[in-house]
């Protein structure tokens, strides 16, 4: 493989990813769960890397391919990692990091949004995101009126949560 | 504020992760995916090599199974007629799984992309479905080989009374059709635990658009 498109993969990797971050952080529950589904979506960015033809935002590219890993190729508890196996990768968040100082509210709806499918779980992190509903429907797959439909009613469904 | 923009607020501007560095990142590259495609994929070489095995070990094996097999076959051209359209069947096996891999790509939409992996799984489906029936078919062929030309066979049969003969006709085709579903829920299982998830949000994405 070009060692400059690696360079350059892996310089844009650690500049946006707190993308990865954020999904990984909706899809999984806990800190191994977290790393491996990184992990598998590192390796589908960077195979999917040299059709990057740099029209899109890397950013925006980026959203695709962890979204697509997460709801379609990746298998839950499909590899055992261990702590060990991540000695010198350097994975130095903290479980705990997941529900830190959050005040109550947003501790709720955080635990709400877990509850969600994953397709809810998509559309609530693309609007999150602040992308458009034509954005969310190229992305998803479906039209830009179905999209807002059920945003709205996720958007219901959490505000019900919230006020009970 | 409304808690939807409370949590949007929150979303954006709190970074609940430390950051991964450059160099801890060139390693993960290099580790090997463990995505359902590429589960699939190996699952379509075994099932290849399998169903080629299964059709062409006991040829090369024992020579007095092929000898049976050209007793049975070379008068009608049956044998010849199959044995074109099981490698017929696998070339075309080979070849759409082939075209289904490659259009397989990460950036589709999530539905797009969807659809193809489901695509692989129909594909090994059918090719499964065939064998299997290829499988029963044989066996019946030769079954009625055996009990018109085997002495021994003949022998048992015509000393069997008619609801003798009809039980043991039934007997035999239950035990074929017992085999064969238990070979296809086999099946059933392998994919439906690996596509468990996939399917359910494919059928979600499908629902709202209904």
């Amino acid at each position: 493989m070009n060692p400059t498109l690696e360079n350059d993969f892996v310089k844009l990797l650690e500049k946006h990813q707190n993308i990865v971050h954020k999904v990984c952080r909706l899809y999984t529950n806990n800190y191994d769960a977290h790393n491996d589904l990184f992990q598998e979506i590192t390796i589908q960015l960077w195979r999917a890397y040299p059709k990057f033809r740099g029209d899109a935002k890397f950013s925006t590219w980026m959203y695709r391919v962890a979204l697509n890993t997460a709801i379609t190729l990746y298998r839950k508890s499909k590899r055992r990692v261990t702590t060990q196996d991540f000695e010198g990768v350097a994975f130095k968040m903290k479980a705990e990091h997941y529900d830190d100082t959050e005040d109550q509210q947003i501790k709720v709806l955080y635990k709400a949004i877990h509850k969600l499918n994953d397709i809810e779980k998509a559309l609530i992190f693309l609007y999150l995101e602040d992308k458009d509903h034509k954005e969310i429907s190229e992305t998803l797959g479906i039209s830009e009126v179905n999209s807002r439909v059920k945003m709205n009613r996720i958007k219901t469904k959490l505000r019900t949560i919230l006020n009970p | 504020m409304d808690e939807l923009d409370l949590l949007k607020k929150d979303w954006n501007t709190k970074s609940n992760h430390n950051t991964i560095s450059a160099k801890d990142i060139y390693p993960m590259l290099h580790r090997k995916s463990s995505s359902i495609v590429k589960t699939l994929f190996y699952i379509s070489i075994i099932e290849l090599l399998f169903w080629v095995c299964i059709n062409t070990l006991p040829l090369v094996c024992s020579q007095s199974y092929k000898n049976k097999l050209d007793r049975i076959y070379t008068s009608d051209y049956l044998f010849t007629a199959l044995t074109i359209i099981s490698y017929a069947v696998i070339l075309s096996f080979i070849y759409l799984l082939f075209k289904a891999h490659k259009a397989i790509s990460i950036t589709d939409s999530a539905k797009l992309l969807m659809e193809n992996i489901l695509k692989i799984r129909r594909i090994i489906k059918y090719y499964v479905a065939f064998n299997l029936s290829l499988f029963g078919i044989s066996i019946v062929i030769g079954l009625i080989y055996n009990i018109k030309n085997d002495p021994n066979t003949s022998e048992t049969l015509h000393a069997f009374s008619k609801n003798q003969m009809l039980v043991s006709g039934l007997v035999v085709l239950v035990l074929i059709a017992a085999i064969v579903l238990l070979v296809w829920l086999f099946y059933k299982l392998i994919y439906g635990i690996l596509l468990k998830r996939l399917n359910e949000n494919y059928n979600t994405l499908k629902n709202l658009e209904a």
